[in-house]
C-alpha cells in the first residue's frame, strides 16, 4: 500500500496478537497483489495494460470493488474519479513554467466521465479511450482496512486501533480509558493541537491532504490531488476528514469532498447517516475545522 | 593519524567477548580472539618484548606515543627508533629519553640482538624491501598499510611472511574498531537484509602538503619528505585513504572485489603534483553488489563516508549510526500506545501526509555502539604485542589485508588505463 501500517490490539497477549497479525499481512498482502497499479501481474495492471484493446475478465472480488467505485463516481457526481490519473502525469511532465504547459482540456475530455465500461454477464471490464488509466490509491486502504475488519470478527477481537499511514483509520470498541475512540484532526502548523474530535466507536476515519511539511515548518502544496472538474491541481492547502461507519466510505468520501464546494459536500452528506466531514483550509488567514 | 583518545580497554573487552563464541568472530574476525585468549602480560625482564620503529615521521611518530603508553601494562620497550631523515631521527631519540637506540639505515638496526618486531612507518615504496628484509632476519613486523607500491611487491612480502612464519600485520587499524565490529558483526548477523550496495568516500579540502620545503615540487628533498605527491613512491590517496575502506569493504563483504573500474585527475591543485588530487572508483563484488569510492582534496562538503546499503537498513559507519528502513512509529502512533498502556483517555491529533517527496532519510537513527573512547591504532599495536608473545596470528588478518592492497593497486591502474581489472591470476592466495 506504499504507506506504513500500525494495528493495535490493546487487550491481547502477545502470542494472538502475533497470529492475528499475520493474518492481516497476509490479506494486505493478498489484497495489493490483486489492486495495485504498481504491481505489474496485479489485475489493475492487467487492466491498465489492455482493457483499452479489448474487454477484460477480472475476479470477482476486482470487479464488484470497481462497481464500488462506479457508484461512487455517481454518488458524488464525478468528483470521486479513478481513471484521472494521466491528469496527474500530464502535469509532472510539464514544469512549472507556464510557457511551457499545454491546455490539459482535450485529456480531460477523455477522462471526466464514465469511461470504464461493464459487462455484467462476463464479468469482463474495458476502458473507452486509450488514456484511461485505473489508479485505486483513494479506494484501496478503505477497502484493506473492510477486510481487516472482518478478520478481527473472526476472532472476536473487541477493541483495536488500525491505521495505514495515520491517514486511514479503522477503530472497534472502544480505547482503554474512554467509552469510544478519540480520533484528532490534526493541526498542521500546531501539530500537538486537534481543531477537531471524532469519538467513535466501530467506525473509520480518513483524511485526505494536498500537502506536506517542508524542513521549515512551512506546508506545501504537491500539487498531487487534480480536481476532475476542471484538469488542474488543487491549489487551496486543504485537509479534509470523514468519518463513516464503513472504511470504504470514509476512504471515497474525503478524497472526492477534496474537490468539491462545501455546499455539495453537505448536499451529500445530509443524505448519509453517521457521516461527518471536517475541512481544513490553511490557505485562509484564520484557519478552522469546518464541519460539513 | 588517530586522534588520541583514552582507551577504555574494559569495554573493548566487554565487546570483544560478547562476540567471541559466536560464529561471527570465528569467521569473520577472528584476529580479536587474541584478546579474550590473552591474560596479563608476564611482568619479568625476559618476557619484556621489544620493538623497534622505522619511520618516525609524522605516522611513525604517533605509533611511537601510542605504544608508548601500552609498554608497562603490556611488558615491552622500544628498544629502538630510525629514520634517514635526521630532524626526524633525532627527534624520536628525544621522545624516548634517549632510551631507544638511534639508527639512520634500518639495516643496521635489524642487526640488533633480541629484536622481537619492528613497527614499519616509511613511504610505501619502502615498504616491502623493509618488511621482507625484517621478516628473514627472523623479526615480526607491524607496517603501515597499504603494503607496497608495486602489485608484485605485496605478493613478495605476503609470500615472505608464509616461508618465515613470523608476523606480518598491516596497518588496517579498523580492524580494531569497535564500530566496525560490532556494526559488520551486526550485518552478517543479517540485521540490515540482504546487501544492496556500499557508498564511501573522503573529501577534503586541503593541498595534503605535510612539508613546506626549500626548492618547492620537484625538488630532491620535496620527493623525500612529500613522497605521497609522487608517482614513484606513492599511490596516492588511493592507498594513503582509500585502502583503508576497501579492507573494511573486503570484510564487510567477506570476499575480494570481482572487478573495479575508476577515473582520476589533477584539477585543482596544478602545483607540480603526481598523484590525483581526485577520483572516483566502482568496485563490483560477487553478487552484483557495487562499491562506489570517491575522493577529493579540493572541497570538503562531503566529508568522510562508509555507508553499507541492505534491503531493511543502513550502517553509517563514520557517525557510529545505524538506520532502519522502516522508522519508528511516528509521534501520534507512540503517543496512542503511549495513553493506552496508561490508560489516559485523550484526544490524539494524527494525520499523515498521503504523499511525502522522495527525500534522504532524516530520523536520528540509531547508534551502533557506544561510549567510543577508545583508540583503534592503540588496539591494534596491543594486538601486535599479544600476537609476538604467543607467537601466532590467524591467517586472515593477513589475508584481508593483503587483499586490500592489491585492489588498491588495481584501482590505481583501472584510473590510469581507463580499463576494468580484475584480478591476475598470479595474485590469487
Amino acid at each position: 500500500m506504499g504507506t506504513r501500517f500500525h494495528l493495535i490490539l490493546p487487550d491481547l497477549d502477545d502470542d494472538t496478537a502475533e497470529f492475528v497479525f499475520i493474518k492481516v499481512q497476509n490479506e494486505v498482502n493478498r489484497i495489493e497483489s490483486k489492486i495495485s497499479r504498481f504491481l505489474p501481474d496485479s489485475e489493475i495492471s492487467l487492466l491498465n495494460r489492455t482493457a483499452f484493446s479489448k474487454p477484460v475478465c477480472v475476479s470477482t472480488e476486482v470487479y464488484e470493488a470497481l462497481k464500488v467505485c462506479h457508484h461512487y463516481f455517481d454518488l458524488t457526481q464525478g468528483a470521486f474519479n479513478i481513471s484521472i490519473r494521466p491528469l496527474l502525469q500530464f502535469w509532472a511532465n510539464n514544469t512549472n513554467n507556464s510557457e511551457h504547459l499545454s491546455d490539459p482540456a482535450d485529456l480531460l475530455n477523455k477522462l471526466n466521465k464514465k469511461c470504464i465500461n461493464f459487462d455484467d454477464a462476463n464479468q469482463t471490464i474495458s476502458f473507452d479511450n486509450e488514456h484511461v488509466e485505473i489508479d485505486l490509491g483513494g479506494f484501496g486502504k478503505g477497502y484493506a482496512l473492510g477486510k481487516i475488519d472482518t478478520i478481527l470478527d473472526d476472532y472476536s477481537i473487541e477493541n483495536a486501533f488500525i491505521s495505514f499511514g495515520e491517514s486511514s483509520i479503522l477503530t472497534r470498541g472502544c480505547q482503554p480509558g474512554g467509552d469510544y475512540w478519540k480520533i484528532g484532526v490534526k493541526d498542521y502548523k500546531n501539530p500537538n493541537q486537534a481543531l477537531h474530535t471524532f469519538s467513535i466507536n466501530e467506525g473509520s476515519v480518513s483524511t485526505s491532504s494536498n500537502f506536506f511539511v517542508g524542513d521549515d515548518g512551512k506546508l506545501r502544496n504537491h500539487r498531487h490531488v487534480i480536481n476532475p472538474f476542471t484538469g488542474y491541481p488543487v491549489e487551496d492547502i486543504i485537509t479534509l476528514s470523514v468519518s463513516a461507519e464503513s472504511p470504504v466510505t470514509a476512504e471515497i468520501l474525503s478524497t472526492a469532498f477534496l474537490v468539491l464546494p462545501e455546499n455539495e459536500v453537505r448536499s451529500i452528506t445530509k443524505n448519509m447517516k453517521n457521516v461527518t466531514a471536517v475541512k481544513v483550509n490553511y490557505s485562509t488567514g484564520n484557519y478552522e475545522a469546518a464541519i460539513l | 593519524m588517530s586522534t588520541m583518545k583514552r582507551i577504555d580497554r574494559r569495554k573493548f573487552l566487554e565487546i570483544t567477548s560478547s562476540i567471541a563464541g559466536t560464529s561471527v568472530l570465528a569467521a569473520s574476525m577472528p584476529w580479536l580472539s587474541v584478546f579474550s585468549e590473552s591474560g596479563l602480560a608476564p611482568k619479568g625482564p625476559s618476557d619484556r618484548v621489544r620493538i623497534g620503529i622505522i619511520g618516525v615521521g609524522s605516522r611513525g611518530r604517533a605509533l611511537l606515543l601510542n605504544l608508548q603508553t601500552l609498554t608497562e601494562r603490556l611488558n615491552f620497550e622500544i628498544v629502538a627508533v630510525c629514520d634517514n631523515y635526521v630532524p626526524h631521527y633525532e627527534r624520536a631519540i628525544k621522545l624516548t629519553n634517549g632510551k631507544a637506540e638511534g639508527f639512520l639505515d634500518y639495516r643496521d638496526m635489524l642487526k640488533m640482538d633480541n629484536l622481537d618486531g619492528v613497527v614499519i612507518a616509511t613511504p610505501l615504496f619502502e615498504h616491502a624491501k623493509q618488511t621482507i628484509d625484517a621478516l628473514k632476519a627472523g623479526i615480526n613486523v607491524y607496517c603501515e598499510k597499504a603494503m607496497a607500491r608495486h602489485l608484485h611487491d605485496v605478493k613478495q612480502m605476503y609470500d615472505t611472511q608464509l616461508e618465515t612464519g613470523k608476523i606480518l600485520m598491516i596497518g588496517h587499524q579498523k580492524q580494531f574498531n569497535p564500530i566496525y565490529i560490532q556494526g559488520i558483526e551486526q550485518i552478517h548477523n543479517g540485521n540490515i537484509g540482504p546487501l544492496v550496495m556500499l557508498k564511501s568516500g573522503w573529501h577534503r579540502n586541503r593541498d595534503w602538503i605535510f612539508y613546506e620545503v626549500p626548492g618547492g615540487r620537484g625538488s630532491a628533498l620535496d620527493r623525500q619528505r612529500n613522497w605521497r605527491l609522487y608517482d614513484e613512491y606513492s599511490a596516492g590517496m588511493i592507498s594513503e585513504l582509500g585502502s583503508h575502506d576497501f579492507q573494511a569493504a573486503n570484510w564487510i563483504m567477506d570476499s575480494q572485489p570481482v572487478s573495479v573500474m575508476g577515473t582520476g585527475s589533477i584539477n585543482f591543485f596544478h602545483d607540480g603534483r603526481e598523484v590525483y588530487d581526485n577520483f572516483a572508483l566502482i568496485f563490483n563484488y560477487p553478487g552484483d553488489i557495487s562499491m562506489t569510492y570517491d575522493c577529493t582534496t579540493a572541497n570538503k562538503f562531503n566529508g568522510q563516508f562508509f555507508q553499507v546499503l541492505g534491503n531493511e537498513g543502513t550502517f553509517d559507519f563514520q557517525n557510529n549510526k545505524v538506520y532502519s528502513e522502516e522508522p519508528p512509529s511516528p509521534p501520534a502512533i507512540r503517543s496512542m500506545i503511549h495513553n493506552i498502556e496508561r490508560n489516559i483517555f485523550e484526544t490524539i491529533p494524527i494525520g499523515g501526509a498521503t504523499w511525502l517527496p522522495d527525500a534522504p532519510v532524516k530520523y536520528g537513527g540509531n547508534y551502533i555502539t557506544e561510549d567510543y573512547k577508545m583508540n583503534d591504532t592503540q588496539l591494534a599495536l596491543e594486538a601486535f604485542v599479544e600476537y609476538i608473545r604467543v607467537g601466532k596470528v590467524p591467517d586472515k588478518l593477513l589475508k584481508t589485508c593483503y587483499q586490500a592492497s592489491i585492489w588498491t593497486l588495481l584501482a590505481l591502474e583501472a584510473t590510469k588505463t581507463g580499463t576494468v581489472q580484475t584480478l591476475p591470476k598470479e595474485y590469487i592466495i
